[in-house]
């Protein structure tokens, strides 16, 4: 069960890893999750939905923490996981906006683009997708990019070594000045999405953003993504994970995203000292 | 008669000073000879009479097992047992029996009721330790020819579990569907081991399973499956999904960092095992001292938990002791205080005060007092004084209730109450033809002795429905 049936390297971080869950991919829909659990003492992790083929889910994950180490360097082709379980979370109410732009600068939201791309463009969008990296080694192989599922597609480099020079925030400035943008879908670093949402303040357009937060149970048992959003408090896990990026208080998913810091750092070091 | 002996026999308990650092089950029950004793101070009220029987969910006949136990033979006493109940060595742990057999056992008017809980732990963990259970349920299911249908039961707390076993045991073929990935419910994530050891709930778990019951893990009803497609492959379906969401207090600072709900706090430990990290990779951070808001079971799990973690936990309840115990199992709340967990009473919280990184520092309350007035449940009905008071606290743990899950509400179709419960008729079906409900998710919050009696009485409905259905009745 959950078998993995492809791992291949994205950048010097970044991995894909796919796995057999057909009882996920039957009713998965653009912006729902998936939880995974490696081992019978593994944690609960939410996963971001890169690909879906036939019964298979392909995800891209960031060797950050303990597990997703351990999933790199323990699992291969062949072996399986101790759970998927999905698809969770709501998907996204998509419509023909018009221009909309997707923008991301880490693993979950290249990800989440690739399907929203696709969604998009079926239902007529005209789509723009910004892909930010730290430098032109990191940026991800072509058939990994939202590129074959857009009509614009923008690389952006912190240190301007291929594409754009900046922040997706920066050129999305600049496409926002020029453009009637009505749509805007991003998702990676939770410090950046608060920066968008300053930047997109009084815009005329909608912006969502995907909140990642640290879920147990991700079915809406426990709380622990909980997230201030319009006043009050809602469940990334159940009515999320994409919310209004203008009505998310971000300070708070940024506090509640350190929760842990600490004792993270110690599963790793000690996974790593084995 | 013999004289009627007026004081409880008292089990095994592991000594306070063992338990602080240990998961390991507090109550360690009756030997053999003390479960002879105990059962001999029963009365042996007729079973047409006997208040305790009438007062289980299940309608266990108590003092016909408790007769078999007198006697020695207790693989009778656990036949006896399992015509009504077929968890035994779950509902002896964790019913608060003093609100319903024991509550009301006749010996109680003139000493104490007679230990019918303990009694009932005997004689399943008796059943489980000879591999009787196996044998006695085999039986059961034996009885039946033919399959007579197809049911999904959703959610595998002790509603579900309980539906399944009892469709099986009428002939039917059950799948159960479970969003986690491991079995239990609310048994598993939310009762500790201390209460309910692992090992026990694994085996009650795998004795459905031996019965032929197949469970689907990782399977959430309304997203991985729908509720039509089950009606659909089924004939009909069980919702036993339980009251899985936390209620929050409204009031500022609740997403300060080290606040929990009940439900992570001990999710985290029972089901994913943060008390092992970095053994296991879920993580839980527990400072010095751990406020736990609330008197109900739930209040009194994560404080013993909490203690386990090596913080000081301290009881904070906006009523008094006496009305704790209308919500809290007697057992759980003299164990706590032995334990060495502080109370505080007629306090309700009012803010959560934070440090400079956005950790819980304090909780700030007011404090209430009693009106000379009860309210619908009994309780004295309390007012603010206008006095406030402030706690240290470098954790929290919010345990003031919880309410049914709505994820199965984003599907239509359905008829829900206005408190997110699902709207059952005097059958348990509700206002989907086929699909019957029970537990928590029709309850609210109840106990785990009420869902599996809901399960069980499904089990019978579902069986009168499908076979209307199929003209055999």
């Amino acid at each position: 069960m959950f078998r993995v049936t492809m791992k291949e390297d994205l950048n010097e971080q970044d991995y894909y890893l796919e796995v057999e869950a057909p009882h996920v991919s039957r009713h998965w829909r653009p912006g729902q999750f998936v939880i995974i659990v490696t081992h019978e003492r593994g944690e609960r992790v939410p996963m971001s939905v890169a690909t879906i083929n036939g019964g298979r889910v392909g995800m891209f994950i960031k060797k950050l923490g303990k597990t997703s180490v351990e999933l790199y360097r323990d699992f291969k082709v062949g072996s399986s996981l101790y759970a998927v379980a999905g698809p969770l979370g709501r998907p996204l109410k998509l419509e023909s906006y018009g221009t909309v732009v997707l923008a991301s600068d880490a693993v979950c939201g290249h990800a989440e683009q690739l399907g929203l791309a696709q969604e998009l463009a079926k239902l007529g969008n005209k789509v723009i997708s910004i892909q930010t990296f730290k430098t032109e080694k990191e940026v991800y192989p072509e058939k990994y990019l939202a590129k074959k599922y857009v009509d614009e597609h923008f690389i952006t480099t912190l240190d301007g070594t291929a594409g754009y020079k900046g922040h997706y925030i920066d050129l999305l400035r600049e496409l926002l000045a020029r453009r009637e943008v009505k749509a805007v879908f991003a998702g990676g670093v939770l410090a950046n999405l608060k920066k968008l949402a300053e930047a997109t303040a009084g815009l005329n357009a909608r912006v969502y953003a995907l909140v990642r937060t640290i879920m147990v149970d991700g079915t809406g048992m426990c709380g622990s993504c909980r997230v201030r959003y319009n006043g009050v408090i809602a469940y990334a896990c159940r009515d999320g994970p994409w919310f209004d990026a203008r009505l998310v208080d971000w300070d708070d998913v940024l506090r509640r995203d350190a929760r842990f810091k600490k004792v993270e750092k110690i599963a790793l070091d000690k996974y790593l000292a084995r | 008669m013999s004289r009627v002996v007026k004081k409880r026999f008292t089990p095994k308990v592991l000594p306070v000073s063992e338990r602080l650092r240990s998961f390991g089950e507090v109550v360690l029950g009756y030997d053999y000879e003390t479960s002879v004793r105990e059962a001999s101070r029963c009365l042996r009220c007729p079973l047409w009479f006997a208040p305790c029987s009438k007062a289980c969910p299940l309608r266990v006949k108590v003092p016909a097992f408790l007769e078999y136990i007198v006697k020695g033979d207790l693989e009778a006493a656990a036949r006896k047992v399992y015509e009504d109940n077929l968890f035994p060595s779950i509902t002896g742990r964790v019913c608060p029996q003093e609100w319903f057999c024991e509550g009301s056992c006749v010996v109680s008017k003139i000493g104490e009721s007679v230990s019918v809980g303990l009694l009932e732990r005997y004689v399943g963990d008796y059943a489980r330790e000879n591999g009787l259970d196996e044998k006695i349920l085999a039986e059961m299911v034996s009885k039946n020819s033919g399959v007579k249908g197809r049911v999904a039961v959703v959610g595998s707390g002790p509603a579900g579990l309980s539906a399944a076993g009892w469709l099986r045991l009428r002939g039917y073929e059950v799948v159960v569907y479970e969003a986690l990935h491991r079995p239990g419910g609310v048994l598993a994530y939310g009762i500790p081991e201390f209460r309910l050891p692992r090992s026990v709930l694994d085996h009650e778990i795998k004795k459905v399973e031996n019965l032929g019951v197949e469970i689907r893990l990782n399977h959430v009803v309304g997203k991985t499956v729908l509720l039509s497609e089950l009606l659909s492959e089924y004939d009909a379906v069980f919702i036993g999904s339980g009251a899985g969401t936390p209620k929050l207090l409204n009031i500022p600072g609740v997403d300060l960092n080290n606040v929990y709900t009940a439900n992570e706090f001990l999710t985290r430990v029972n089901l994913m095992r943060a008390h092992l990290f970095p053994e296991w990779d879920t993580p839980i951070s527990v400072g010095k001292t751990t406020l736990i808001i609330g008197g109900g079971n739930t209040a009194m799990d994560a404080a013993r938990v909490a203690l386990r973690l090596g913080s000081k936990p301290v009881v904070v309840y906006r009523r008094d002791r006496e009305d704790m115990l209308k919500t809290a199992r007697r057992d759980e709340v003299l164990h706590a205080e032995e334990e060495g967990v502080e109370f505080r009473y007629y306090l309700q919280p009012v803010e959560f005060l934070g440090d400079e990184n956005g950790f819980v520092k304090a909780v700030r309350f007011e404090v209430m007092e009693p009106l000379n007035e009860l309210d619908e449940r009994g309780k004295k009905k309390i007012v603010g004084t206008g006095r406030y008071v402030e706690i240290p606290a470098d954790t929290v743990v919010i345990a003031i209730g919880l309410e049914p899950n709505r994820l199965l509400m984003e599907e239509s179709g359905l008829r829900f109450n206005e408190d997110g419960t699902i709207a059952v008729d005097d059958h348990l079906m509700m206002s989907l033809p086929g699909v019957f409900a029970g537990g928590d998710a029709i309850r609210g919050e109840s106990t785990v002795v009420e869902a599996m009696a809901d399960g069980k009485r499904a089990a019978e409905e579902i069986d009168l429905y499908v076979r209307r259905k199929k003209g055999l009745a």
